[in-house]
């Protein structure tokens, strides 16, 4: 996804959910550093972000936007689900070099 | 590291210089909590904590219910049973719990957050009021909570007096369903340490179990004191 400056360098990154997918399904992040995720929900209905690997869960509510915080991380890949659609709200955080 | 080894003296100092002034009078093995609320998260509890020492078995259990009213304040209210003196199990008091998260999860170099507890005795005008400050750091697939609490009990049959507690949890983040950890507990004259694990098990949506215990032996004196805990939670 595009990654812009932000405040106090923090690097913003954005998901979209739509129909109960997360686009895109890999975001793709530089590694040790924290960034910021935010997550925009156009479906009707509240969904959970959840992760294990990544060690945050989220409510963002119907038609609104939420941000999470994660970071900094080692290069790997961090599984992430939408907790009320767990089938088709799946996606992952990849942190690897080349998205510097 | 630094940060974090300073800020766990300070703690532990704020307690150690609370613990001389108070006498021991109650249960200091509990939950650790994590500073940390969920939008929406309704929860049914039962705790379940059992001290065992050379000369008698204490016994508590808690049953709760929360809802998460706020995306940063949850508020639980809990039944609070315990075995007395002739072995029967009986209603001893209530209790409201409200948890308010502070910080958003890794915005800062920790994650901070508030909880505060207010208990009255079922059959006597007794209260025992607590503020704790919740504290977590992440630190690669492990994380490390801390808590401090400053007690302040008064009523008709004890006496009016200030404690405060210190409990502390360093756990792996292995597997959802397996989460070990080590924690340490200080306050009214006791200091223990042992095994803890916590875990969480997804059903369907928000529904999920999460359990967590632990086996603290306190190391502060000689003799037998052992505390098991143990929590059981259903959120939906």
């Amino acid at each position: 996804m595009f990654a812009r400056p932000a405040l106090a360098e923090t690097p913003i990154y954005r998901l979209v959910l739509e129909n109960h997918v997360f686009s895109p399904s890999k975001l793709r992040i530089p590694p040790n550093t924290k960034v910021k995720i935010i997550i925009e929900n156009k479906d009707e209905t509240a969904e959970e972000f959840d992760s294990f690997d990544l060690n945050r869960e989220r409510v963002i509510f119907a038609q609104r936007e939420a941000s999470i915080f994660i970071g900094p991380l080692p290069i790997g890949r961090y599984e992430f689900f939408g907790e009320y659609h767990p089938n088709s709200a799946r996606g992952y955080v990849i942190v690897e070099e080349e998205s510097l | 590291m630094n940060r974090i080894c300073l800020l766990i003296s300070l703690f532990l100092a704020f307690t150690f210089g609370m613990i001389t002034k108070v006498s021991a009078d109650g249960m200091v093995v509990d939950k650790v909590y994590h500073p940390y609320v969920t939008a929406n998260e309704r929860e049914f509890e039962w705790r379940f904590m059992s001290s065992q020492t050379d000369e008698f078995n204490l016994l508590t259990q808690r049953f709760g219910y929360g809802h998460a009213f706020w995306e940063t304040v949850a508020l639980e209210f809990y039944a609070i049973g315990t075995r007395n003196e002739q072995n029967d199990f009986e209603l001893s008091g209530y209790e409201i719990e409200t948890r308010w998260m502070m910080t958003q999860q890794g915005q800062y170099w920790a994650d901070w957050g508030w909880v505060l507890e207010l208990e009255k005795q079922d059959a006597k005008d007794n209260y025992e009021a607590s503020l704790g400050l919740l504290f977590e750091k992440e630190l690669g697939r492990t994380s490390l909570t801390l808590n401090l609490f400053a007690i302040r009990e008064w009523g008709e049959s004890i006496e009016s007096e200030w404690e405060s507690e210190f409990r502390l949890q360093y756990r792996y983040r292995y597997l959802p369903e397996i989460q070990p950890s080590i924690e340490i507990y200080a306050g009214e004259d006791f200091i223990g340490i042992g095994p803890g694990f916590m875990g969480v098990y997804r059903i369907e949506g928000q529904k999920q179990i999460k359990w967590d215990a632990g086996f603290i032996t306190e190391i502060a004196h000689s003799g037998k004191n052992h505390t098991f805990r143990f929590a059981i939670e259903y959120e939906f």
